[in-house]
């Protein structure tokens, strides 16, 4: 359903291109990313066959998080200045209804069946949950000041946000909807990504310029990344997006105005190697065989395009203007 | 008449005194909301080879010294100006890695001179409209005074009411000017860095 479905969309954009050349030596795995672009009020579509934009949307006011419903039917962008979260129709790629956030959405989560999402609103503490087969809130939960990350556990009773002031993780059960657990973090705690096996949860620091580990049970902090680049100054250093690839062997941490990407062995927690992408590296998302890694690269207008197995940038596609968040069709 | 001329003087007043709470206390006159970064550090937008070896040898290359000019100017489109870099860097055959590093050295300290120029030059602004403003804020209680006055001179208070009129829309002008200007650091770090990823990459 969901192959049928990308596999439509990539053809109506491949005759769009007027180009059947392309359409016979294409290789069989195209995938389609969208882009927010924070500052433009647009969202970009990239074809990861060709590695251009092909089609520019607009959008409401301020779009940073993104991602696809889990049916890959529908692209939801949260418009933060907007007060809301757009919804595009993958398909027709037309904004086709919102959903009912609280004010100044800017991340947010959905349960491993796609049918809650948990909206973290970083203008009045709280995190919105939505149904989202009917669209409707259905309640809101009260959270640290300006919450920020939002990640559910693998096995979806364990909602974690992060608060930006009072740099904390809150792990919320998703029963009861309530706080269970505070685990302090360095300052500005900003993304949060379990290991698939779930055994570990890591959280950014943006201004800490770490990563912090924590064991979900215990709820303790067991470890930390730090990282080190030589002539620059360690402000310059600012963790944000984390990608874990699926066997959690290696993961790759967005180093902001660093303009890097840390590759990070999970084994060791230490830094591997260094790749310079684009200016104010943010957010990034795999595509679904994990061959390649993108990025958004908020002061290039920029994403750089990683090849996972080589470690290596391959690629640089520009966007709208300070591209933000990255989903990819699933 | 005068009513507006008191509205745009308290307007000029209200936006130097935003203009003099910077953002940033290490750097009281700066005027952007763009945060200062006093220079371009060359792990920013460099992973290549040291340039230590480097120097100034890349202003005595003839070549080097003018593709420097020609790509540090913002009036040659970036399309243009990475063709150029890999033109040149395809043409350098044995001489390719120390021609790219001469080439990035002459780009990394022309741009971060023209970004200390323009960023210079933004401080002077915020100096001088402060100036203006202090100015505008004297012959606004001056004209006041000109008014209440018996008998009122009523052609100072129309020559000093023109003046004054003048002297806003100058300042006006020049702080939509600045807020303009605030965004060509950024420009020239976007730029930098550009060049130095093409650069990089026809390395490899």
């Amino acid at each position: 359903m969901q192959i049928e479905v990308r596999t439509r969309m990539s053809q109506i954009w491949r005759v769009g291109l007027l180009s059947t050349a392309l359409l016979a030596a294409a290789p069989a795995h195209a995938f389609i990313a969208y882009v927010s672009n924070e500052k433009s009020n647009t969202v970009s579509v990239i074809d990861t066959d060709s590695w251009t934009v092909v089609k520019t949307i607009k959008v409401g006011q301020r779009p940073r998080g993104i991602d696809f419903t889990r049916d890959g039917k529908f692209v939801m962008v949260a418009v933060g200045d907007d007060d809301t979260i757009q919804v595009i129709d993958a398909k027709t790629q037309v904004i086709v209804d919102s959903l009912p956030s609280g004010p100044d959405p800017e991340l947010f989560a959905q349960d491993a069946a796609g049918k809650i999402l948990y909206v973290a609103n970083e203008n009045d503490n709280t995190v919105t949950v939505i149904d989202l087969e009917k669209r409707a809130r259905l309640g809101d939960i009260q959270v640290g000041v300006e919450p920020e990350g939002m990640t559910i556990s693998p096995d979806g009773k364990t909602l974690i946000n992060t608060s930006e002031t009072t740099n904390m993780a809150h792990f919320i059960d998703t029963a009861t909807r309530q706080i269970v657990a505070n685990v302090l973090v360095d300052a500005r705690p900003r993304f949060a990504e379990f290991r698939h096996d779930a055994s570990e949860l890591w959280i950014s620091s943006e201004i800490g310029g770490t990563i912090s580990i924590i064991d979900p049970k215990k709820h303790e902090v067991i470890g930390k990344v730090t990282f080190e680049i030589p002539g620059l100054r360690k402000e310059a250093i600012q963790p944000v997006g984390i990608g874990m690839t699926k066997d959690d062997k290696t993961a790759f941490v967005a180093l902001g105005p660093a303009n890097r990407i840390a590759v990070v062995d999970t084994a060791t927690r230490k830094v591997t190697k260094y790749l310079l992408v684009g200016q104010r590296v943010w957010h990034m998302a795999f595509t679904p065989d994990e061959k390649y890694l993108l990025t958004t690269n908020g002061v290039s207008n920029d994403v750089s395009v990683i090849d996972v197995a080589a470690q290596k940038v391959i690629k640089t596609i520009q966007v709208g203007e300070l591209p933000w968040g990255i989903a990819i069709a699933p | 008449m005068t009513f507006r001329i008191a509205i745009l003087a308290a307007l000029a007043l209200a936006a130097t005194s935003g203009a003099s709470h910077a953002a940033d206390p290490r750097y009281p006159d700066w005027p952007c909301t763009q945060a200062k970064v006093p220079e371009v550090s060359l792990a920013a937008v460099w992973a290549g080879p040291p340039l230590d070896d480097i120097k100034d040898a890349w202003k005595s290359d003839a070549k080097v010294s003018s593709l420097v000019s020609k790509l540090a100017a913002r009036k040659t489109p970036m399309d243009e100006a990475e063709k150029s870099v890999k033109e040149f860097l395809a043409g350098s055959a044995a001489d390719k890695a120390t021609n790219a590093k001469l080439l990035f050295a002459g780009l990394f300290e022309t741009l971060n001179a023209q970004r200390s120029q323009v960023m210079n030059g933004l401080e002077r602004t915020t100096r001088k409209q402060r100036e203006a403003a202090e100015k505008i804020r004297d012959q606004t209680l001056e004209l006041q005074a000109l008014q209440s006055a018996t008998p009122r001179d009523e052609a100072r208070v129309e020559a000093l009411s023109n003046e004054l009129i003048w002297k806003t829309r100058i300042f006006e002008d020049r702080n939509k000017v600045v807020r303009f200007v605030c965004e060509v650091p950024t420009t020239i770090d976007q730029r930098l860095f550009a060049l130095g990823r093409v650069i990089q990459q026809e390395m490899e």
